[in-house]
């Protein structure tokens, strides 16, 4: 089930009555499971399998883990888990994938080698829902928390609908001391719930689908080369349009919990004004890039090993992330560009520091507790407006050269426009009417516009802030053209991963 | 959370949002709209699980839009007592949706399939025929949450003239701007709004008010002179030709093969739409080499004399009573090429012989 779907309104509207109703917590709580295996299901029923599966497993494992005292078997516990959790997502996930790469490798060296490629359909939400079992179970192992007592609490932190199959990835601690108490959200929760969930749909519906989605498909779905103009166009179009997706399946996710009572954690925090990539990703999909942070990067070492080792990390935890987002070489270079951007921009600020005769901050979380959690690196130093306003560009820049890669179906589409953007081509013939470069223009500039002016706040204060006429008529603004869109029922980009 | 302000404007949005949608409903009814139905994957899915239960009676309809504007259900089911099903999708390919229908064991029924030449022979990987893959693509993936959510849909589109997402959308509205675009930019086709509606059995017809209007009529010309500026002046030949006719006459042998029966039908098309077909898809090239070697029988407009003489108001597509005659006179033609008995109470006709 999608959020933007009449199907989910009729859901959502009888699940808040019954959870408005005066019923015992317990029954509550079963209640919100049961809802959640039905939003889950009423895309493949069979699935749900795969989910208990790993639910059953994960919850009793981590017993074992916790009661157990040595190290072997608690490491082999351990492995148990990770080899179900990464063994389910690289059948499913990763399975042709290998076999491909596999077949090509013996192709290269001389072994004709053909296997028929299983025909596997990939479970929604599966890179999501095994982050967040792996994640209980890691914090057990390093008893960095308890294994949750109930098996019903533990259920329902796997699989409460609002984060199941395009996060935000949860962590134990975020969600499970949640369901220990009656919850049920009052009236201004339920209001900003609703607000932040016709805010998300406004993003979906309106922004991504209707405005931006035509254009990224036409640009990167044409076999031939392309102007400049056009192939920046598409760029940015779809640099627009995988924000207001993403961000606003999130933004939904946080209003729906909220509704219920629940805070799930931010996940984006206007990206397209960060200062630098840790700054970006410290601002992007924040659940992940933590997530890779505290269970990839750091048991790597992180940058406790020396100076090479840490830019090693920092790209092996890059590229694993951009294979986490799909089973495909241009992910992986997706993610190595990251990475190398990274290490590049961790270069350069060591540099700058020691040019100052300062020490290098700290690699550690930032104290600032306006980011909820920090990413990889330490954030850029500050500067004046412009010269920061001037790095932002150019981290957007290069944000925007990376989505080629995320976005062109293979390497030689991803090559043609990236030669059309820089010039590199021959004249094309032009591809967008002016219609699409103004909706292109107009919407970047002002999503841009409006991640520098949001960079340092919250929606929050920005709404206690304005007239309470203003901010109804913003949101029936976006509620009217959502009637006005009328794209019901498309998946979200991220379901895919 | 600003808690009083908030309470203040939800109330605001959500009168402003009633107002507008109360508003914009009763403009658009007054504008002469009707209720129609968005001729969608999902209503296409649900057409296409009816597809076994198909007759002569019932036969199940694929092509383009012609076939959607020119046979009339209501006029068939009042002859054969029973309602085509009808598959065709506007602008596409059919040749991917007979494939797939000779691929499906299940389907032993009766086909009619409508040949407007620059479509039925669009090049492989062109986007006519991607539209056609893309609803072929989301029919076994229709999952139940999509299905919910087509029911509820079904219900409020039965009732609202707004949820129209061709004509009534900001996108929709956007296309109106009167933007120039760069020399060699290939831009949208501007139709008229009153030209297509669709019932939910995806019937397809144009309005009375376009029907009475020749401004409206010569926009819509106007629009597919556009689409035919992008046309190539010849249709594919050679190999890919070849291999074309192959994959229809396979399609139609499978279905043969399992007891059930292919009939082509070219549906009437007028002034310059019809020079262009003429000249870009001689028929001798296409249609006639398409029956012989498919060997299924095939029923051109231009050789009957009942079917002839019918005149497309935009050059393509008939108006509903037109489409009501047609298909009045298309049923016995049909009955007499293939020995189908459609007709739940035949009457004697003339015998009616190709020119």
């Amino acid at each position: 089930m999608v959020f933007n779907s009449y199907g989910f309104v009729l859901f959502f509207g009888v699940l808040l009555v019954l959870h408005h109703l005066p019923l015992a917590w317990r029954i509550k709580k079963i209640n919100l499971l049961l809802a959640s295996y039905l939003f889950y299901a009423a895309w493949n029923p069979p699935f749900v399998l795969l989910l208990w599966l790993a639910t059953a497993v994960d919850f009793y494992i981590a017993r074992l883990i916790a009661r157990e005292e040595r190290p072997v078997p608690r490491r082999l516990l351990l492995g148990v888990s990770l080899g179900l959790n990464l063994g389910l997502i690289s059948f499913f996930k990763y399975g042709g994938f290998l076999l491909d790469n596999f077949t090509a490798l013996l192709g290269a060296v001389g072994i004709a080698f053909h296997a028929a490629k299983p025909d596997l359909i990939l479970p929604v939400g599966i890179s999501f829902y095994t982050f967040v079992t792996l994640s209980y179970t890691l914090d057990v192992y390093r008893r960095q928390a308890p294994p949750e007592p109930s098996f019903l609490n533990f259920a329902l932190f796997v699989t409460f609908f609002p984060h199941l199959v395009a996060g935000p990835i949860v962590r134990p601690a975020d969600l499970i001391p949640q369901f220990y108490t009656p919850r049920q959200a009052n009236r201004a929760q339920l209001l900003w719930g609703l607000l932040l969930l016709s805010l998300g749909l406004w993003m979906k519906v309106v922004v991504a689908d209707g405005l931006l989605a035509p254009v990224a498909d036409s640009v990167f779905g044409v076999p031939f080369p392309l102007a400049a103009l056009d192939a920046w166009a598409g760029v940015l179009a779809f640099s627009g349009q995988i924000f207001c997706d993403f961000a606003g399946y999130s933004t939904c996710a946080i209003g729906v919990a909220l509704c219920l009572g629940f805070v799930l954690p931010d996940n984006f925090r206007y990206p397209y004004a960060a200062i630098g990539f840790s700054d970006f990703w410290r601002r992007w999909h924040i659940t992940l890039s933590t997530w890779l942070r505290d269970y990839l990067y750091i048991p790597l070492g992180g940058n406790r090993r020396g100076s090479a080792r840490a830019y090693l990390n920092l790209l092996l935890t890059m590229l694993l992330g951009g294979l986490w987002h799909g089973a495909s070489w241009t992910f992986v270079a997706w993610g190595a560009l990251h990475g190398l951007l990274l290490c590049a921009e961790r270069l350069v600020r060591g540099w700058t520091t020691r040019r100052r005769g300062q020490p290098l901050p700290a690699h550690a979380p930032v104290a600032e507790a306006r980011v909820h959690h920090a990413a990889i690196g330490p954030p850029f130093p500050a500067h004046p407006l412009p010269g920061r306003f001037g790095l932002g560009l150019l981290t957007l820049l290069l944000v925007n050269v990376t989505w080629v890669f995320f976005r062109a179906p293979d390497f030689a589409t991803a090559a043609r426009l990236l030669r059309a953007m820089f010039g590199l081509l021959p004249s094309a013939p032009p591809l967008l009417t002016t219609l699409a470069l103004l909706k292109v223009g107009v919407l970047s500039v002002g999503l841009v516009g409006a991640h520098w002016l949001m960079r340092d706040t919250s929606l929050a204060r920005v709404a206690a802030r304005v007239p309470w006429w203003l901010l109804g008529l913003g949101w029936a603004t976006m509620l009217v053209l959502l009637v006005l869109t009328q794209k019901s029922s498309s998946s979200f980009i991220y379901f895919q991963f | 959370m600003p808690t009083p302000s908030l309470v203040k404007a939800s109330l605001l949005a959500a009168l402003l949002t009633a107002i507008f949608v109360v508003g914009w409903e009763l403009y658009w009814r007054g504008q002469g709209f009707p209720i129609s139905y968005n001729d969608d994957a999902s209503l296409w899915a649900s057409t296409r699980k009816r597809i076994y239960r198909s007759s002569p009676a019932r036969p199940v309809l694929i092509g383009s839009s012609r076939i959607k504007f020119d046979v009339d259900l209501d006029t068939w089911a009042s002859l054969s007592g029973q309602r085509p099903i009808m598959l065709a999708v506007e602008g596409a390919s059919p040749r991917p949706i007979l494939t797939d229908l000779g691929n499906d064991p299940a389907f032993r029924g009766t086909l009619i399939v409508d040949v407007t030449e620059g479509l039925f022979f669009t090049p492989p990987g062109a986007r006519q025929e991607r539209w056609a893959m893309d609803r072929l693509r989301a029919y076994p993936n229709w999952s139940l949450a999509q299905q919910l959510s087509f029911h509820l849909n079904r219900g409020l589109e039965s009732r609202l003239v707004l949820l129209d997402e061709n004509k009534l959308t900001v996108n929709a509205f956007l296309d109106e701007l009167p933007l120039p675009n760069r020399p060699g930019v290939f831009g949208p086709p501007r139709f008229s709004p009153y030209f297509s509606f669709n019932s939910f059995e995806r019937q397809s017809w144009m309005s009375a008010r376009f029907v009475a209007d020749t401004a409206m009529q010569n926009q819509m010309k106007a629009a597919w002179r556009h689409l035919g500026a992008g046309q190539p002046q010849h249709g594919v030949g050679g190999d890919t030709l070849v291999a074309m006719l192959q994959t229809a006459r396979r399609a139609v042998a499978q279905i043969r093969r399992r007891g059930g029966h292919v009939l082509f039908v070219r549906t009437p098309s007028s002034g310059l739409y019809r020079q262009m077909e003429t000249r870009n898809y001689p028929r001798a090239e296409y249609w006639d080499r398409l029956l012989a070697v498919t060997g299924a029988p095939g029923i051109h407009y231009a050789d009957y004399p009942a079917l002839a003489g019918f005149e497309c108001p935009e050059w393509s597509h008939l108006t509903p009573r037109d489409a009501a005659a047609f298909t009045r006179a298309l049923i016995p033609l049909v009955e007499q090429q293939t020995g189908w008995i459609i007709r739940a109470h035949p009457v004697a006709a003339a015998p009616t012989v190709p020119r």
